[in-house]
């Protein structure tokens, strides 16, 4: 087990490592500089190159920018917000993508999973169709329209949420941005838990339990429900860092302080320490994710394990 | 499976009480305080190194310089007291306030502007600015600072006593008044600099104020932010409102949507929303300052070198339609290469009275264009052409490119104009490497005189994309920057005027319109003071009701 824990960290470590060197990369084939104001003199701009070490070589850049990985240290922002520690503004930020993101999975999974136990449970009737249709609907409309249906209908009209993000009113101004963003993951529970439940209200342990004496809630919840769970937890996984890194365009809708609009005006003025140390964070807890749902499946599952030591 | 069941429930709860604890919003409109949008975050609030509009007016919303500029866009006395020139035009002596104090209680001193100037034009600094003192400005030995050939300490500026401060320029400048409301030229109080560090500016705490109001919550990148009226300010009686709330909002629609629903007291709009509310009396369309206009690459495409093809090119553009139909924001149809209302002269006369000034050589006019296209066709021996035209990738260029395409090819038979859409720097950067055959670009003024404008078409400048040669031209904009006309203001201007018709006459650019940038107020709130140059909106003489 630990052989098999220490490979996974391993490879992680290495996949996280060459992610960095494809983005600075790429960045570099990106058009233009942080710094092509036309205003700008050659000069003037050969200065900024040095300041910030853009004028040596990509390599002995990212070796440097890895360096100072190590030490939290992630480099400045370029013209975002000019000369603040990346490292800063993450710390700014990040918490605010992962509170509204954990939010809507909360609310998603809660609300995917119960659509789905009634679909599943009352299979072929009225409420199994409805649920359907939520999530597809759920699935094919994206967030934002959703955000901007909510806004106009719960912030304009009725008034009852603020139509933007507030720091003063956190809780409160974050409910409509985590319901426009639960959508999908609310659909894609929901839709998994019904093939999953079905399949396990089919099996032959349910009869088994059923013959038992076992019924009603207690046969759900006890027998059906806790073999469901395991499999949701591989779709539930890549969900939650989808969300808690912030949906972009819902950010932009509300006006949300977060990670996920910070990336998006970082591409588009090639401020490239906020890219590279952003892509870095989502990626880590990406990776992170995974490799505690492989340790985990290696732990519930031993022939996951094994199958891999005999392929060795 | 029960743990992660229970420690997800626990979280959602801790979330839940500590919200729920919180009292519902308040309408965030109440008081006297302004609600302004903002479209994007402050890049910076150190005056030194911020390079963008929205900074600037928000370091302007609490810092003074020695100037400020009145609600017509002309200048007027902010910290200074009372200035002399010498008679060579060369050294000017500032008096400051003797009331001017930072919002530490420390009075504001001429060592203040020494610092600030001092780290503008440090190399280590990296100012993107520092042009001002130099290019611009002409403070003695800028340039040689900026190149890291002089020190700081021999930069022309010094303090003569603690509220005297002395500049030196290389030459005469006219309009050396009217940049020293520009924030790169604000002081900065040494002390309290050095006190913050690497952290200046970039919260209320690393702030100093010595403005109308003081930043109370602020911190870098952040989405909204606040400043109060600063009581110990000098002019503190001509301040009305209790303060400013800033809020960044990128989507235009939810701007709307925000103002309407009484979030915000002004706000921006795009260009696309103008028709929604051109008959809102709240709707204002206010200058931007900027000139949209088509360069052609005269040196490196020989057909485009031909002035008669240039000019049947420049007849042939219906910029009437462009501004009522494509743009609809209240932009104007431009027949000069300076745009109008930013820059006068001492008689307070607008450089371009009105556009119309050079009409007789490039505005639309079916005849004189085929007249101009028959002459190139017969010159280039060839009778049709096909050149690529560069734009930039938003919805409005776009749509402007398409009404230029349409409009060259259905009077110029035999002409097609290929548009290849970019994002902005990488048309930009094309722009500036030459690689392109015409391009569709735009250019704000950094100060308010001509020659933020006419000084792009000198030969070898590098924002002279079309690399235009013309000795003349290069001769009588010399004499007006460091030669003979440079302190005789009249002839200035004049040479200036006859400099502008060479350029025009020989279509170095095809000026297309003045862009105008569509708002909501308030009716309530009165006094908002636009400008094209330097501070986008000033609020110190803003009345909320």
């Amino acid at each position: 087990m630990k052989k098999y824990i220490l490979k996974r960290i391993l490879i992680s470590l290495f996949t996280l490592l060459a992610i960095t060197l494809v983005l600075f990369i790429l960045l570099q084939l990106m058009p233009g500089s942080p710094f092509n104001d036309e205003k700008l003199s050659a000069d003037q701009r050969a200065a900024l190159y040095t300041k910030y070490g853009l004028d040596k070589p990509v390599f002995v850049q990212f070796f440097k920018y890895v360096g100072n990985m190590f030490h939290g240290d992630f480099g400045v922002s370029y013209n975002i917000s000019k000369n603040t520690p990346i490292s800063q503004l993450i710390a700014q930020r990040l918490p605010v993508s992962i509170k509204v993101g954990f939010q809507s999975v909360f609310i998603g999974a809660l609300i995917g999973l119960l659509l789905g136990i009634i679909a599943a449970v009352w299979h072929n009737t009225i409420w199994d169709t409805l649920s359907t249709i939520i999530s597809v609907l759920g699935v094919s409309i994206p967030s934002y329209v959703f955000a901007l249906a909510l806004s106009y209908q719960f912030g304009f009209k009725l008034k009852w949420f603020p139509m933007l993000y507030s720091t003063s009113h956190e809780f409160y101004s974050s409910v409509l941005p985590s319901i426009s963003l639960c959508m999908f993951t609310l659909a894609s529970i929901a839709r998994f838990t019904r093939t999953e439940m079905l399949e396990s209200l089919s099996s032959e342990y349910m009869e088994l339990a059923e013959s038992k004496g076992v019924y009603g809630f207690r046969l759900i919840w006890r027998h059906a429900l806790r073999n469901t769970l395991i499999p949701i937890i591989t779709v539930l996984a890549p969900l939650i860092v989808d969300l808690m890194t912030g949906s972009l365009v819902v950010e932009k809708i509300f006006s949300i302080p977060g990670v996920g609009s910070l990336l998006v005006t970082a591409i588009t003025s090639n401020d490239y320490n906020v890219v590279i140390s952003l892509s870095f964070i989502y990626s880590a807890m990406y990776i992170g994710i995974m490799l505690v749902v492989d340790i985990l499946y290696g732990i519930i599952d031993p022939r996951i394990r094994l199958s891999e030591a005999v392929n060795e | 499976m029960k743990k992660i069941a229970v420690i997800a429930l626990a979280s959602a709860f801790a979330f839940g009480i500590t919200g729920c604890g919180k009292k519902a919003a308040e309408s965030a409109a109440g008081g006297k305080a302004l609600n302004v949008m903002i479209e994007v975050e402050v890049e910076s609030l150190d005056p030194q190194i911020a390079t963008d509009g929205t900074s600037f007016e928000v370091i302007a919303d609490f810092t003074d310089g020695l100037k400020q500029m009145k609600a017509d866009g002309s200048v007027t006395d902010a910290l200074c007291a009372g200035e002399t020139v010498s008679a060579d035009g060369l050294t000017y002596t500032f008096k400051i306030r003797s009331d001017a104090n930072w919002s530490n209680g420390e009075p504001v001193t001429a060592d203040d502007f020494v610092f600030g100037w001092q780290r503008a034009a440090d190399p280590k600094t990296a100012s993107e600015y520092a042009y001002m003192l130099s290019d611009i400005g002409q403070v003695k030995n800028a340039a040689a600072v900026e190149a890291g050939k002089m020190s700081v300490d021999q930069l022309g500026v010094k303090a003569i006593d603690a509220k005297t401060l002395e500049v030196q320029l290389e030459v005469p400048v006219s309009y050396f008044d009217q940049i020293l409301y520009f924030p790169t030229f604000y002081p900065v109080n040494k002390a309290f600099f050095e006190k913050c560090g690497d952290s200046y500016a970039t919260s209320a705490e690393t702030t100093l104020s010595n403005g109308a109001f003081v930043l109370t919550e602020y911190q870098p990148a952040a989405v909204s932010f606040k400043l109060v009226k600063n009581e110990k300010y000098y002019d503190a009686s001509r301040v009305k409102l209790t303060g400013l709330n800033y809020q960044v909002i990128k989507d235009s629609q939810q701007a709307l949507l925000s103002y309407k629903n009484g979030d915000f007291d002004t706000i921006l709009l795009a260009g696309d929303q103008v028709d929604q509310v051109k008959d809102d009396p709240e709707f204002k369309s206010v200058g931007a300052g900027y000139l949209w206009y088509i360069v052609p690459m005269m040196q490196k495409v020989p057909e485009l070198a031909n002035l008669n093809l240039r000019m049947a090119m420049t007849y042939a553009l219906d910029r009437e339609t462009i501004v009522k139909n494509v743009l609809k924001d209240g932009s104007i149809a431009s027949f000069a290469s300076v745009p109008n209302e930013f820059a006068y002269n001492a008689k307070g006369e607008d450089f371009t009275p009105n556009q119309t000034e050079f009409s007789d050589v490039c505005a639309f006019d079916k005849a004189k264009a085929l007249d101009y296209y028959n002459k190139a066709k017969t010159e280039l021996k060839k009778n049709s052409f096909t050149f690529e035209m560069i734009v930039d990738d938003t919805t409005i260029q776009q749509n402007v490119a398409a009404v230029i395409k349409e409009e060259l090819e259905s009077t110029l038979p035999g002409l097609t104009l290929n548009l290849r859409v970019e994002p902005k720097k990488q048309r930009v950067q094309d722009m500036q490497d030459g690689t392109f055959q015409i391009g569709l670009t735009r250019w704000g003024p950094d100060y308010a005189d001509p020659m933020t404008y006419l000084g792009m078409w000198v030969t070898d400048n590098a924002n002279n994309y079309g690399l235009w040669s013309n000795k003349e031209y290069d001769a009588l904009l010399e004499k007006c920057t460091t030669g003979e006309f440079s302190q005789k203001l009249d002839e200035r201007w004049s040479a200036m005027k006859q400099a502008q018709r060479i350029m025009m006459e020989d279509a170095v650019i095809f000026p297309l319109y003045q862009q105008a940038n569509a708002t909501l107020i308030k009716s309530n709130v009165t006094g908002i003071e636009f400008h094209p140059v330097a501070l986008n909106r000033v609020f110190k003489d803003t009345i909320k009701q």
